[in-house]
């Protein structure tokens, strides 16, 4: 699973970063400023290739009253057996250099897959996509299932 | 022999090849996770400012420093970087020893202190990583003064004194060759440190450390007796295995992994022209203990399905069922020069399976490394499947140590 991804300040528009500053941290002193997106957050976001544009989105649902999957993630295998199918998912692409699960920050080379359904008001809400994990990842951070990525595989 | 040796040392080099591609790590706590995942098998200074040390397992790395950051290991992209940084070594010396995938020997006589850093910063600006050098007049000095300059020095350790102020004070196992039990034998004689180890007569250390006590006597005096070794010095065995990932007590993943460290030991020997005449195994348990046991072949060979077979043979010997096995070693010895190998009739492959072989490898060559292997590998497709297994660090050959 995945609790939160950070970019370096660069990989985001001026006016999304300018948008989003409370995200903004320092890891290290002397290290450059990076942005994250975490499911505590009050308001859990992501941001999302969308339509040839990054826009961030809510993360998951949190609305037990919505139609949409009380969760932040979405089992690929629920995916390919057609479980979603109702609420026609579209597949999107998470940009995130660094990932967060169990406390273990680590690198992510391209980028994450989700995908983004819309609830009864239309708006959209990304879920990101998840895949038993492979050995690595599950001794790294003790978890059993690992976002699907996009490039080179964990 | 050479009058000035230098010894070029990268900084945290797996760490600085991650920062070349992923320039956001710079400056940040990051350490380099094993295939496995479980250990730091490098780190950043950053994260070592915070305890973390190599080796140390993620869960208590993530303890010290929780906002570090965790990258798998990439044997293959560090050695696009270590070769770049051997070959622009190898513009203004003569003689350059691949010590490492990030250490470099080099004869530094006809270059001045100035050129030598110049080197350093060229170095840095053109592949990225940063380097320490130490130069002096041995190659165990060289070393002391690399490491004594770390972060990005360049220490010059020529002159009696400056000699003497790398060796002050220095523990002496500190010395790449004087492990634990060496420094036991020579504490016994109230030698602790470097400067006491080369005041101590020369026939004791002989006595205590043999020809290569005897060696790094001369060496940390001044007197260069360790070669700049330009090409590798001639294997005495080769040996392809290490740990199994998830540890396993299953006989056909167990003999997927004979066949797949087969195949990656008759890579080697094809590398190097050579054919083994014995073939060892060595097993280590999940529970502790292990074993070991070794075989003669019917002759020198490099040929799957002898080695493959005998390779069973030895799993068999070593291992019985139920024992969940962690690390598999598969090593060939009395390794002998194709050219001069005795012919036998037992070891030939048959003509139509060296076609077949050679047919593999130019497919391999062209498609992948594994695109083509042995059907007995496939109860490990999920190995296969994680390209960071597709190469280890024993797969960059020329170096002179591991």
């Amino acid at each position: 699973m995945c609790f939160g991804i950070a970019l370096p300040l660069d990989a985001l528009p001026e006016s999304l970063v300018h948008q989003h500053r409370h995200r903004v941290v320092l890891r290290e002193p002397g290290a450059a400023r990076e942005i994250r997106f975490l499911l505590c957050d009050p308001r859990p976001e992501l941001p999302v290739w969308h339509d040839n544009r990054l826009v961030v989105l809510p993360w998951g649902n949190r609305d037990a009253a919505s139609r949409l999957p009380h969760t932040a993630w979405c089992r690929q295998e629920s995916l390919e057996a057609g479980l979603w199918r109702h609420l026609h998912p579209e597949p999107v692409v998470i940009p995130a250099s660094l990932g967060l699960d169990k406390g273990v920050w680590f690198l992510i080379t391209e980028g994450i897959r989700g995908v983004l359904v819309k609830d009864e008001q239309g708006t959209p809400h990304v879920y990101m996509l998840t895949q038993p994990a492979s050995h690595y990842y599950r001794i790294m951070t003790r978890h059993n299932r690992m976002p699907v990525f996009l490039g080179r595989q964990m | 022999m050479y009058k000035r040796i230098a010894h070029l040392d990268a900084d945290c080099f797996y760490v600085s090849c991650e920062r070349v591609r992923h320039p956001f790590l710079c400056g940040q706590p990051v350490g380099v996770l094993g295939n496995q995942g479980a250990c730091v098998i490098a780190g950043s200074y950053e994260m070592k400012a915070h305890g973390v040390t190599v080796g140390m397992p993620i869960w208590e790395a993530r303890r010290l420093c929780p906002e570090g950051i965790f990258v798998k290991r990439d044997f293959e992209w560090y050695e696009v970087l270590s070769r770049q940084i051997l070959d622009r070594v190898r513009r203004y010396s003569p003689a350059v020893e691949y010590y490492s995938i990030d250490e470099v020997f080099f004869d530094a006589q006809a270059m001045s202190d100035r050129e030598i850093r110049s080197l350093q910063q060229q170095l840095k600006e053109e592949t990225g990583v940063p380097v320490s050098v130490g130069v002096s007049l041995s190659k165990t000095l060289a070393k002391s003064a690399s490491g004594s300059g770390k972060p990005f020095g360049c220490v010059f350790a020529i002159k009696e004194d400056e000699r003497n102020r790398l060796l002050h004070g220095r523990p002496v196992d500190k010395i790449t060759g004087i492990a634990q039990r060496s420094r036991r034998k020579l504490e016994a004689f109230g030698i602790r440190t470097c400067e006491d180890f080369v005041r101590a007569d020369r026939r004791l250390i002989r006595r205590l450390l043999t020809k290569r006590g005897e060696e790094l006597w001369w060496e940390l005096n001044g007197v260069s007796v360790l070669p700049i070794h330009t090409t590798r010095v001639p294997h005495k065995y080769l040996s392809r295995g290490g740990s199994l990932g998830a540890a396993t007590a299953d006989a056909e993943r167990l003999s997927a992994w004979v066949a797949r460290n087969t195949e990656r030991l008759i890579e080697a020997l094809d590398y190097h022209g050579l054919y083994c005449e014995q073939l060892a195994m060595s097993l280590q348990f999940k529970t502790g203990g292990g074993a070991l046991h070794g075989v003669n072949l019917p002759a020198a060979t490099a040929d799957f399905r002898t080695l493959y077979a005998a390779g069973k043979e030895l799993l068999a010997a070593c291992w019985k069922p139920g024992i969940t096995v962690a690390y598999m070693h598969l090593i060939a010895e009395k390794l002998t020069c194709r050219e001069h190998a005795q012919r036998s009739l037992l070891a030939e492959s048959e003509p139509r399976q060296q076609v077949l072989d050679h047919l593999r490898q130019a497919i391999n060559r062209q498609v992948g490394r594994w695109a083509l292997r042995s059907g007995a590998t496939l109860p490990l497709k999920d190995i296969y499947d994680d390209p960071a297994n597709a190469y280890e660090i024993c797969d960059i050959y020329g170096k002179s140590c591991f």
